[in-house]
């Protein structure tokens, strides 16, 4: 099935979404635009402050105002844009047809209430059904997501789950609505790398049974990005610079950015490097960002103009996107 | 001095021997101790002068544990661990009394995980880089102290003139160099790296791991280096120990226990690691069932046989010792073993 065949899920247009710090704003996200097919695992991959978690809370309207708000933009998720509803009828798309799970599931689950009590709550807010039926429903989607005896353990608490069965139990509450699409923000950061396979493995295992349900992953770790995503958006200072198919990414990374990012990471598969490659200097501050590309000043290859002027996101070939005035699609924008 | 460093390797710098470290738990009315979490649980290995040891495992398996002991910052319950001094002399750091430990730890530092909570915030990085040369060297001058800062901030990629500044000026990346600074003030032999790299970004943990390499080499250090992240660990390591539930099961050369890893939970471990690379046709994931077991009930015997494929019943009544494999290389696993 070609690209334009499937459906659009989520189209993000041109998102803005500002923060007043101290007198100032600071542009977290700031011209963002990107689209999510049915059934595909998208991943938006950054370094701390590159906008990628603000992305996500723009997308369920969870922007804390003040000091952020949107300033900007659309959010059409089937066809719908999410910024002209009400609070109340947002409330209903979240957890229906967005859900989201977090990176440290201790401060996402409630401690003085047990697992069941959360997950039918989840169940009844949203289905109005009653109070067996969501018991049901709720084991049914601890057994899905992989805890024994279920039924028992949905009288637990939070804190008697280890990290990996509080982010199944999360996993298992941000699907018991079948959402279209589930946010997972860090979903593996916090755990072990046995339970992240898990994990992982569990988060594929359910997009198969749910049919045409879609994945946004948002995550720092690149290996991640290419054992799970379909495609691929890497962002950096508030915007996207890259947006391709997972594979062609790790193939034959366009940005700068990306091949910096890709070659300074060991890789114990291969020959092994005396030294890793590096990107020099340091992530710019989001309150005081250059005027032209945020990568210049870090850019082996950057010219006068780069620092001038902020490129745009052009399509070099067909569904690869990709900001940076060198990079022609012809092997111009080598960097590393 | 130790009586028993007849055996102690003229290539050895740190010899852990069987070291044991259990925290008592206190319950009940009148807080009586009501059991013992065996964090440590009889680990032995050796470091070799200028080389890196990477120790490996998953949150609770004893790493962090272990590095501390060496330092004494945790009280060690059992053991011995052998520490070869500057001046030829070799010390059973278990046994040093707090004063004895004081000049000991100027030739050991350690770097901690998070640049953020390990920096005094109150203080200017100049001041927290030369607090050990005060405690160390008291007799030293303020301005030679000051040359010396100037030239450790220099040596870690960072320049003098930064030396007034406070820690909340600095990023991630460069309050990791500041504490790399100061754990190399007082000149030590061996330092212990507890996940340094671990809270920073992909694009700066290259660049502080290059510079740990760089150090090495000019300065011969030696490293215990503590992470989770197998990909660095390989990469910056000669040698690797795989730990579990507070025992060492697996150590070996960084490149053989990667390639050839021989027990089954550095197996298991290795191919959970995702790789940076979608068109790679990887082998069959080897993916655990269930989740470490608490330090607190931990299972007898091979404390890895509850999630272990090869389990026999066999497994549960002795601990399996390390047994060499090959040159440098022994597992914890008799039914490897026997297998072949």
């Amino acid at each position: 099935m070609s690209r334009d065949d499937r459906q659009k899920l989520l189209e993000l247009r041109d998102l803005r979404t500002y923060f007043d710090v101290e007198g100032r704003t600071a542009k977290a996200v700031d011209g963002v635009s990107f689209d999510i097919y049915t059934n595909e695992v998208f991943g938006l991959v950054g370094e701390s402050g590159s906008g990628k978690s603000v992305t996500s809370l723009s997308i369920m309207r969870l922007i804390p105002n003040p000091p952020g708000r949107i300033e900007s933009g659309e959010i059409r998720f089937r066809g719908q844009n999410l910024l002209d509803l009400s609070f109340a009828e947002m409330r209903k798309i979240r957890g229906n047809d967005i859900s989201m799970i977090f990176q440290e599931p201790m401060t996402a689950l409630n401690p003085v209430f047990t697992i069941g009590y959360q997950l039918r709550e989840g169940i009844r807010y949203h289905s109005k059904c009653s109070k067996a039926e969501a018991e049901d429903r709720a084991t049914e989607m601890l057994d899905l997501v992989g805890i024994p005896d279920p039924r028992r353990r949905l009288k637990d608490y939070p804190h008697q789950f280890s990290g990996g069965m509080r982010q199944r139990a999360m996993i298992a509450m941000a699907l018991s609505m079948e959402p279209g699409l589930l946010i997972a923000d860090e979903p593996t950061t916090a755990l072990d790398v046995t339970i992240q396979a898990q994990i992982l493995e569990l988060m594929l295992k359910v997009r198969e049974k749910t049919g045409d349900a879609s994945i946004l992953l948002i995550t720092h770790d690149l290996a991640v990005v290419a054992e799970t995503c379909d495609r691929v958006a890497v962002m950096y200072g508030g915007k996207i610079q890259e947006i391709s198919e997972v594979k062609a990414l790790f193939k034959t990374p366009l940005h700068p950015y990306t091949q910096g990012l890709l070659s300074s990471l060991p890789r114990p598969d291969k020959q092994k490097k005396t030294r890793l490659d590096t990107i020099p200097g340091i992530v710019p501050s989001i309150m005081s960002m250059p005027p032209g590309c945020k990568f210049a000043a870090r850019c082996p290859i950057a010219e006068p103009r780069c620092e001038r002027d902020e490129p745009e996101l052009r399509e070099i070939t067909p569904g690869r996107f990709c900001r940076c005035h060198l990079v022609d699609g012809k092997g111009g924008g080598r960097a590393w | 001095m130790v009586n028993d460093s007849a055996d102690f390797g003229v290539d050895t710098l740190l010899d852990v021997r069987n070291v044991k470290i259990h925290y008592p738990i206190h319950g009940g009315v009148f807080l009586r101790r009501i059991g013992e979490v065996k964090a440590v649980d009889g680990v032995s290995f050796t470091v070799k002068p200028g080389e890196t040891l990477g120790l490996v495992g998953e949150s609770g398996c004893g790493k962090t544990t272990m590095g501390k002991g060496v330092i004494r910052l945790v009280d060690v319950t059992d053991g011995e661990i052998l520490f070869r001094r500057k001046n030829g002399d070799v010390v059973d750091l278990v046994g040093l009394e707090r004063q004895a430990m004081r000049p000991v730890r100027a030739e050991i530092q350690m770097i901690f995980q998070d640049p953020y909570s390990s920096l005094n915030p109150r203080w200017s990085v100049g001041d927290i880089i030369a607090e050990p040369l005060s405690v160390h060297s008291p007799d030293m001058k303020r301005a030679e102290r000051d040359e010396q800062v100037a030239w450790l901030l220099e040596k870690v990629g960072l320049t003098g003139e930064q030396a007034d500044r406070y820690p909340h000026e600095f990023s991630g990346g460069q309050r990791q160099r500041v504490g790399i600074a100061r754990a190399l003030a007082t000149r030590p032999r061996m330092v212990i790296a507890d996940e340094p790299v671990s809270a920073l970004d992909v694009s700066i943990q290259a660049q502080v791991v290059n510079l740990m390499q760089d150090l090495q080499e000019e300065f011969g250090l030696t490293y215990l280096f503590i992470a989770h992240d197998l990909s660095i660990v390989e990469h910056i390591s000669h040698r690797i120990a795989v730990m579990y539930l507070g025992n060492i099961v697996e150590i070996g050369p960084a490149r053989t226990l990667y390639e050839e890893p021989v027990h089954p939970y550095t197996r298991a471990l290795l191919s959970a690691v995702p790789l940076p690379d979608p068109s790679l046709e990887r082998p069959e994931r080897m993916v655990l069932k269930g989740e470490v077991p608490s330090p607190l009930a931990k299972p007898s015997g091979c404390p890895f046989r509850t999630r272990c494929p090869l389990a026999e019943p066999s497994c549960a009544e002795e601990m399996p010792v390390l047994q060499a494999v090959a040159m440098d290389h022994e597992v914890a696993c008799p039914i490897v073993l026997r297998k072949g």
